[in-house]
């Protein structure tokens, strides 16, 4: 058996692993654990790394049958944080199915889904239900979504980054002007806007720059506030309302700008996005003994809140599949009495969990791997990861910086604030994600992946610390057209 | 050979298929030898040639797939230019090349391409070079007192390697300088250097000037008002230039051009997947006959096709072949 140690936040480490291993070994030598079945154990502590998230205090990951491995991964993760005093036993015992008498995982559950791969689980459905329908999720909490965020306000709004992108960008228009190659439109783009506080903090800087330095750029500026929610496009006006002669309100996918924004191609000097890549649809790959993996999912309810939600709310346990259905596709105001609806929205999402399984990828005969990553690619790149690796394939984030980036002017910059991995031992630090930020997902985005895919198409991509906020966790990608 | 108005051509590359590019690697990594990557090539190119023929251009090239980019082909060959082969991780990625002494003159071995291209096509063919300007701007100069230098230098050694191709039956060779694009500053010297690499040389010339097709995208934005007028003073007889992604507004720039000049037009956008139809050809051509007669025309893309993949390479040459027909047919009349 493998122990793997990941991480244990304020908590007596030394005495939580050996509660562990004591109960593993008394499974041993009660018999109710196979010698074989130990041997190939590897029991992750402590999985977690956001504190809402979509796994149980334990769960198994097993792979599904190969006939070809000889040995197959067990795989058990154990968040210590959720663990009731004297329950980890009982609930190790009902996720490695072992004895006779051991009731299977999650029989009771109520399943939302079959397993797939994350990217295409339900859970990207109640995400994109909260940024649609915000107004009634945040009526329903009665708490603005910012405050959700670390330190309750977003780092994309900071005065100092934001002014400090603000002299790039003109140093840049500046220089493009001298060689007479500046545009008589300036575009700028701004992909997920929040509430448009950055925008209309960037376009004050902006004008207060441009009429310091008497450059007279400000008026032949053309401010894109781009998101896929008309809701949350209508909440930026008021943030804007000094420049709106400027701005242009635009409803799209930030999977695949490119889409609505095809006229602009190649013409746009600045975009920018921060935390939409770690909100976009993603999977998850794990190499095991030198053999790649897909993890698929399947999304559920847990059996005891299951039955709460059907007493609370009268929507019987085996409805709630259905139910779930209605709600993604009409939205809360389903149910004859609303409150119910937002309420019935509300509690499901807090109860989903995701059960999980390793495919082979040897079983896949075409992987669709995300646009622009090659298999060579993606194999270069684990060629310097940890033998034993479980990450982030990032398919949204790549598919929307591939389907963002021919938007750019040749002397364009792309600037994403995120929380990336740079590096693949990163991982070795802890799994960082799905988990779950006020009725969103948020998952931590490889960067590595990102870089590969964008030095093959021609761009350098570099990643800086946020330095701006101390303690802030993200980190800025910065992408220019290689020459 | 004669060919039909309005000639269809490619500007030079072809698609680079991904077993290509991965065999490349391969050779960089030390895991396939030099004579078996020789092979691969021909094996490429004939099949580049088969596809524009397939096509149904009239003006063929060995589609530039033994080139790893418009540098490096010419920096390996070019005596005297140092190599520092461990910058390169992707084949397309350009070599940190530089030059610390004066160039020794001698052989390049494009002739021998020039002969592979000969031997496998019967209609007309084109071979292209890079420009003594854009290889200025990416080979190091450590050595020469300027670029304009390094670049009069780098046109006095490639020469005689441009009379031997004419030499050996080359009757039309492409320059191709799109870094006047992002450096029409440099303008007036890069055309002396044109004019060097050129002289005494047997053949058609063309010149090939674009924004830009690294990774498949533009590198520059702007006007081609900085080509007039000394690009009347180039000693070359076609300009091809980029209108399909840009736009036609720039056409208008060389309706007053001299007798003694063809155009070449670009009427597919090489930067995007999206295959044009043969009627949006046909009106891009119409377009420009509005400004120059068809005696003078001839039918591109707007730059390499390396980026597309194969199949929609292959489509839009198509697409273009067919457009132009229609024009053909129009002029009949």
């Amino acid at each position: 058996m493998i122990l793997q140690l990941n991480h244990l936040h304020r908590k007596p480490a030394a005495s939580t692993t050996q509660e562990v291993v004591d109960t593993l070994y008394a499974l041993l030598e009660e018999g109710r654990l196979e010698r074989e079945q130990f041997a190939r154990l590897r029991v992750h502590l402590d999985w977690i790394q956001y504190r809402q998230n979509f796994r149980e205090c334990v769960m198994a990951t097993k792979a599904t049958s190969d006939p070809r491995a000889e040995s197959l991964p067990l795989e058990v993760h154990i968040d210590m944080r959720q663990v009731a005093p004297g329950a980890l036993r009982d609930a190790i015992l009902r996720n490695l199915m072992i004895g006779d008498d051991a009731p299977a995982p999650h029989q009771d559950a109520v399943f939302l889904e079959d397993f797939r791969s994350f990217r295409e689980s339900i859970a990207w459905g109640f995400n994109r239900l909260y940024w649609h329908r915000l107004t009634d999720w945040e009526e329903f909490t009665g708490r603005d979504y910012e405050q959700a965020l670390p330190g309750g306000k977003s780092d994309a709004n900071h005065p100092v980054a934001v002014a400090h992108c603000v002299a790039d960008f003109w140093t840049l228009l500046r220089d493009l002007e001298n060689r007479k190659q500046l545009p008589e439109e300036i575009f700028v783009l701004e992909i997920g806007v929040g509430m448009g506080r950055r925008a209309g903090l960037w376009m004050d800087h902006f004008r207060a720059l441009d009429a310091e330095r008497g450059t007279k750029y400000y008026a032949r500026l053309r401010f894109l506030l781009g998101d896929y929610s008309l809701a949350t496009l209508e909440r930026s006006r008021p943030a804007v309302k000094d420049h709106m002669e400027l701005c242009s309100f635009i409803v799209l996918d930030a999977l695949n700008p490119l889409k609505n924004l095809a006229f602009l191609r190649h013409k746009i000097l600045h975009i920018h996005l921060t935390n939409v890549y770690d909100n976009l649809p993603d999977e998850e790959f794990a190499r095991r003994e030198g053999r790649l993996y897909a993890v698929q999912v399947r999304a559920y309810v847990p059996a005891s809140d299951a039955r709460r939600i059907s007493e609370e709310l009268g929507v019987a346990a085996t409805d709630i599949p259905r139910t779930v259905n209605r709600l993604l596709e009409g939205g809360p105001d389903y149910l004859t009495d609303r409150r119910r609806g937002l309420a019935f929205w509300h509690e499901v999402w807090q109860a989903m969990r995701l059960e999980e399984r390793l495919v082979s990828l040897e079983d896949l005969p075409d992987v669709a791997l995300p646009p622009g990553l090659h298999q060579e690619q993606l194999e270069e790149a684990l060629e310097g990861a940890p033998s034993e690796v479980r990450f982030h394939l990032s398919s949204g984030a790549l598919e929307s910086f591939q389907n963002t980036v021919p938007l750019l002017h040749p002397r364009g910059f792309l600037q994403v604030q995120d929380i990336f991995v740079t590096n693949f031992n990163e991982y070795r630090l802890g799994f960082h994600g799905p988990g779950k930020l006020d009725g969103s997902i948020v998952n931590w985005v490889n960067g590595v992946l990102l870089r590969e895919v964008g030095e093959r198409a021609g761009y350098d991509v570099h990643f800086a610390p946020f330095h701006y906020r101390p303690g802030s966790r993200t980190s800025v990608l910065y992408t220019t057209q290689r020459e | 050979m004669a060919l039909p108005i309005l000639p269809t051509t490619v500007v030079g590359s072809y698609s680079m298929p991904g077993w290509l590019e991965r065999l490349k690697t391969e050779y960089y990594a030390r895991r396939i030898s030099r004579r078996d990557l020789d092979e691969i090539h021909d094996t490429a190119v004939k099949a580049a040639i088969k596809d524009q023929e397939m096509a149904g251009l009239d003006v063929i090239t060995d589609g530039e797939l033994r080139r790893d980019n418009m540098i490096d082909y010419f920096a390996e060959r070019l005596p005297g230019v140092q190599i520092d082969h461990a910058t390169k991780k992707f084949h397309y990625d350009f070599y940190d090349s530089r030059v610390q002494g004066k160039l020794p003159a001698g052989p390049l071995g494009l002739v021998e391409d020039f002969k592979f291209l000969r031997a496998n096509t019967e209609r007309e063919t084109k071979f292209c070079v890079t420009g003594p300007h854009t290889l200025s701007k990416r080979i190091r100069n450590e050595h020469y007192p300027s670029e304009q230098e390094f670049a009069m230098d780098l046109a006095r050694v490639m020469n005689p390697e441009l009379k031997a191709i004419a030499k050996a039956g080359g009757h039309f060779i492409q320059v191709d300088e799109p870094y006047f694009s992002g450096f029409p500053e440099d303008f007036e010297w890069g055309v002396k250097a044109l004019n060097l690499l050129v002289e005494g040389v047997e053949a058609k010339i063309a010149v090939h000037i674009c924004y830009g097709n690294r990774y498949g995208k533009p590198s520059w934005e702007g006007s081609y008002k900085y080509l007039l007028p000394g690009i009347l003073d180039a000693h070359v007889q076609q300009i091809t230039l980029e209108f399909a992604r840009r736009g036609g507004e720039d056409l208008e720039l060389f309706r007053e051009l001299p007798p003694r000049f063809e155009l070449g037009i670009g009427v597919i956008d090489v930067k995007t997947q999206a295959v044009e139809t043969p009627h949006q050809v046909a009106e891009r051509i119409r377009k420009a006959l509005e400004v120059i007669p068809a005696e003078r025309l001839f039918i591109l893309p707007d730059c390499g096709l390396l980026h597309l993949s194969r199949d929609v390479a292959f489509a839009k040459l198509s697409a273009m072949v067919e457009g132009t027909r229609f024009v053909r047919k129009e002029l009949k009349h």
